[in-house]
């Protein structure tokens, strides 16, 4: 497990940098890692606030993005018997880092998928409080080009995901997709309009 | 919308979604699948794009600093060190 902590602790102290220097209050910060608890949707749905979307692009790009959970939980519900109160847990804490773990191990009890998940949670979250503290503190984050950290985060996501020829190529078209669309088009609607024609592309390709 | 609405909103379809996936009996079709698959890859180049130039004038060097970002993920896989190497390249090639 502690490899897994020291992997998501950097992403959660860097999503709460962003988070403050977009303009959200501590609180606030705290509250996307507390209730929604899924790092990528949470660093992009900060991102499309600096960018000015409004709520509803946040919650499409959050949904596009999360719905891929809707695997994890079929594929970890076939191998590990629980109650209807275990999934209601076990279904808030569910995250790409718990649910690899949990197959990998050969995860066969509920609670050591909950075990994972939860240590999982209270790294993240306290990771939160101290990201969200000293975003509070950078004397001029304009000036530092915090705002950088968000580009070179998704980066960091993407390029291991990269290990096909096709998978290259819809990073590319999605990527050349979203740059021309955010010419005209405000707010969230280029990543929601390349996110979704980028996967349908990836999908055509691989048939 | 205010943020705790989007907030609400964003905490049903990541739950809603967590959920579906552990409460119902389902099977997708193939296309779907490999749909989800990419959905990751197309999202997170879409969010890199837009926001690699900046709004300073600093284009050059930010896309510099991602490109060497970019190896160091694509090397390493390692999250942390992607994020500093990229942070400390930009802020080294803007003092030159």
């Amino acid at each position: 497990m502690m490899p897994l902590w020291l992997g998501v602790a950097p992403f959660a102290f860097a999503y709460a940098v962003l988070a403050r220097n977009t303009g959200l209050s501590l609180v606030e910060t705290q509250a996307l890692s507390l209730l929604v608890f899924a790092g990528s949707a949470q660093v992009s749905a900060v991102g499309l606030f600096g960018r000015g979307a409004g709520g509803l692009e946040v919650v499409l790009t959050t949904f596009l993005l999360n719905v891929r959970h809707v695997l994890y939980g079929m594929s970890l519900g076939r191998v590990v018997p629980m109650t209807r109160r275990e999934r209601l847990i076990g279904a808030y804490l569910l995250t790409d880092e718990a649910y690899g773990v949990s197959v990998a191990r050969g995860a066969r009890s509920f609670p050591f998928v909950l075990g994972t998940e939860v240590s999982l949670f209270l790294v993240w979250n306290a990771t939160t409080l101290v990201g969200a503290l000293v975003g509070g503190v950078i004397p001029d984050p304009e000036r530092l080009g915090v705002d950088f950290v968000f580009p070179v985060a998704f980066i960091a996501l993407l390029v291991p995901l990269l290990r096909l020829r096709v998978e290259v190529a819809v990073a590319i078209a999605a990527g050349v997709t979203a740059w021309l669309l955010a010419r005209w088009a405000p707010g969230g609607l280029p990543v929601l309009g390349a996110g979704v024609s980028g996967a349908l592309l990836g999908a055509w390709l691989t048939r | 919308m205010s943020f705790w609405l989007t907030c609400l909103g964003m905490l049903a379809v990541t739950f809603g979604s967590r959920l579906a996936g552990l409460l119902v009996r389902m099977r997708l079709p193939p296309f779907w699948l490999r749909f989800l698959h990419f959905v990751p890859i197309a999202v997170f180049a879409a969010l890199v794009t837009p926001s690699v130039e900046g709004p300073r004038g600093e284009g050059g060097i930010r896309v510099a600093a991602a490109a060497l970002a970019g190896v160091v993920a694509w090397r390493t896989r390692h999250l942390a060190a992607t994020i500093a190497v990229g942070l400390a390249a930009f802020w080294l090639l803007r003092l030159l």
